[in-house]
C-alpha cells in the first residue's frame, strides 16, 4: 500500500505545496515538532515560542502524544493526530509568524487558517482512521522537547524525526480551498433528504421562547 | 464482604484493557461497515483504524492516543459490602487512574479548567467519575471503565430544551442536525455510536444520553417499541445524508443509535446527544460476593 503513496520530504518548498491538491494522499519524512492549545496561546498571547529553528522544522503535528520514558529515554506508546479546529482562533497569526507551510491534524480547519495558508502556500493534511500506533511506528526519533516541565508530556513541544509518516490526505491546500467544504457541497442537499425520510417539514422551526422576538 | 484491593486491581485491568482492546461487538460493526463502505476513502479510514486496534491488541500502542476522561459505571446489588464502605469506591478509582497513568495506559490529559494545570495522574476535581447505581438483591459488583476520548465528547455534545409543542419533530430535527455537526470533517470520529437522552432534567437527560452511547450493546434496541421505531427510522435516514467514516463521503456516518428517556416535566421536552467515538472503548469487570473477578468487552454479559 505504502509503495504506491506519494512521500513528500519536510521541509516543504511552495513549489511542492502549491503543486498539492486536495484529497491527494501523502506521507512525509523529516522533522516535525508538536503542539496543541498552549502551544498556540502562549504563542500569540505571551509571545513564549520553542528555540526551535522553524526553517528546517517547519512541518506543525497537532498532537498530544502519550509519551513513556524508560532507561532515560523517551519511548512513544501512541500518537493520534487531534482536532485542528480547536486553534483556529490563533492559528492564522501562527502560520504567519513562523511561516508554516505543513500542518497536521484531524478534522479540518476554518477561513483564518485557509487564509493564513494562502499566504504562505501552505497545506494541511489530515489523518486517515485511527491510526496512533501505526504512526509512532514512523517515528524514527524524538529528537527534543520542549516546556515538559511547564505544560506536562500531553501539552509539551516534541521533535520527531519521522519517516513515510502517514498516510494523510491534503484537505487544504495552498490556494484557499478545501476538501470538507467542497464536500459540504455535496451533503446539504442530502441533509434535506434526510430530513424528508423522517417526516420534519421543511421551514419548521423550534418553539422560540426569548420574548424579545414578539 | 469485597476487599479494597480487590476494586482497585478490578478497575485498573478493566480501564486498561478498555484503552487496548476494542469490544467484540464495536469490532464486528466496524466490519460491517467496511463491507458496505465503497468509496475508497471511506474503506481506508476503516481499514487503518481496524489495523491500529490491532497493533494495540499486539500490545503495541493503544486503540486511541487520546485515553480522555477516566469514566467508571459501577452497579451493586442491594446486598453488596465492601471492605471499608463504599466510599472507599472513589479512593480506589483515583488509586487506579494513578496506576493506569503512571504505567502510559493512560494519557494526563485532565487539567484544571481554568489555570490548565496538568497533574500529570488524571485526578482532580470530580475525576475520575464514578456513576453509582443499585440493581437487584445480588452482592457483587459490576464495573465498566470508559475513556472517553475528546473529539467524541468534545464535538458530539448537544443540549437542546425544547417544548411539548416540538413534539416528535423537533427532536428527530435536532438529532439530525446533531448527528451532521458533529460528523462535519469527522469530529467525533465516525461512524459513531449515537446516544440521544429525552426527557428528565438537563442533568438527567444528558447522563442517560452518555450511557445511552457508551453502555448499550451495538445494534440493540430500546425495549418501548415506539423508541425503537424512533431509533430505526433515525438510522435509515442518517444513512442518506452522505456522510461516512471520518466525516469522509460514505454510508455509515452512524453505526448505532440509541435513545433513552426519563419522565420529564410536563411543561419541557429536553433533549440530549452523546456520541462515542468508532472505537467505543469501554471493558467490563465483574467482581463476585467472594471476590473473583471477570472481565469482558461484552456489555451484554
Amino acid at each position: 500500500m505504502h509503495k504506491k503513496i506519494l512521500d513528500l520530504q519536510l521541509p516543504l518548498s511552495e513549489k511542492q505545496t502549491i503543486n498539492l491538491k486536495l484529497g491527494t494522499i501523502v506521507t512525509v519524512s523529516g522533522l516535525v515538532f508538536t503542539g496543541r492549545s498552549q502551544f498556540h496561546i502562549r504563542a500569540i498571547e505571551d509571545n513564549i515560542i520553542p528555540p526551535i529553528d522553524f526553517e528546517k522544522i517547519n512541518c506543525f503535528f497537532h498532537v498530544g502524544p502519550v509519551m513513556e520514558q524508560k532507561d532515560n529515554k523517551w519511548k512513544i506508546v501512541s500518537i493520534e493526530p487531534t482536532s485542528s479546529i480547536r486553534f483556529e482562533r490563533y492559528s492564522g497569526d501562527v502560520i504567519r509568524k513562523l511561516k508554516l507551510r505543513t500542518l497536521i491534524g484531524k478534522t479540518t480547519m476554518g477561513s483564518n487558517t485557509s487564509a493564513a495558508l494562502s499566504e504562505v502556500h501552505g497545506v494541511h493534511l489530515t489523518k486517515i482512521g485511527i491510526c496512533g500506533n501505526q504512526l509512532s511506528r514512523q517515528v524514527r526519533n524524538v529528537r527534543n522537547v520542549f516546556f515538559l516541565n511547564e505544560l506536562g508530556k500531553t501539552e509539551a513541544t516534541w521533535v520527531f524525526e519521522v519517516k513515510r509518516f502517514g498516510p494523510f490526505f491534503v484537505d487544504m491546500d495552498a490556494h484557499g480551498n478545501n476538501y470538507f467544504k467542497d464536500l459540504d457541497a455535496e451533503i446539504q442537499p442530502q441533509l434535506s433528504k434526510a430530513n424528508k425520510i423522517l417526516g420534519i417539514p421543511e421551514g419548521f422551526s423550534f418553539t422560540n421562547v426569548d420574548v424579545r422576538d414578539f | 464482604m469485597i476487599k479494597f484491593s480487590t476494586i482497585r486491581s478490578a478497575m485498573y485491568e478493566a480501564m486498561c484493557k478498555a484503552v487496548t482492546l476494542i469490544p467484540p461487538d464495536v469490532e464486528l460493526f466496524l466490519q460491517k461497515a467496511l463491507k458496505e463502505e465503497t468509496e475508497p476513502l471511506a474503506r481506508k479510514h476503516l481499514e487503518l483504524t481496524l489495523e491500529n486496534a490491532r497493533l494495540a491488541a499486539k500490545g503495541e500502542g493503544l486503540v486511541c492516543g487520546d485515553t480522555g476522561f477516566p469514566l467508571y459505571f459501577i452497579k451493586a446489588g442491594n446486598n453488596t459490602k465492601i471492605e471499608g464502605g463504599f466510599g472507599t469506591l472513589w479512593k480506589a478509582a483515583r488509586k487506579a487512574t494513578m496506576q493506569a497513568t503512571a504505567k502510559s495506559f493512560l494519557r494526563p490529559t485532565m487539567v484544571d479548567p481554568l489555570t490548565r494545570d496538568n497533574p500529570g495522574n488524571n485526578l482532580g476535581q470530580e475525576m475520575p467519575k464514578i456513576s453509582l447505581k443499585f440493581e437487584g438483591q445480588g452482592n457483587g459488583l459490576e464495573i465498566i471503565a470508559v475513556p472517553k476520548g475528546g473529539g467524541s465528547e468534545i464535538f458530539g455534545t448537544f443540549y437542546k430544551m425544547m417544548y411539548p409543542a416540538d413534539g416528535e419533530t423537533g427532536i428527530l430535527k435536532f438529532i439530525v442536525e446533531s448527528v451532521y455537526k458533529g460528523c462535519y470533517a469527522g469530529k467525533v470520529c465516525p461512524p459513531a455510536i449515537v446516544g440521544v437522552g429525552i426527557g428528565g432534567t438537563a442533568d438527567i437527560c444528558m447522563q442517560i444520553a452518555k450511557e445511552a452511547a457508551v453502555l448499550t450493546p451495538l445494534g440493540t434496541h430500546n425495549p418501548d417499541p415506539r423508541v425503537e421505531k424512533m431509533e430505526k427510522k433515525l438510522l435509515h435516514a442518517l444513512r442518506h445524508l452522505g456522510l461516512g467514516p471520518m466525516g469522509s463521503k460514505g454510508l455509515n456516518a452512524v453505526m448505532s443509535l440509541h435513545i433513552r428517556t426519563a419522565a420529564t416535566h410536563t411543561a419541557a421536552l429536553p433533549v440530549a446527544v452523546n456520541a462515542q467515538c468508532s472505537i467505543g472503548r469501554r471493558w467490563k469487570a465483574s467482581i463476585t460476593g467472594q471476590g473473583n473477578i471477570s472481565f469482558t468487552g461484552d456489555i451484554n454479559a
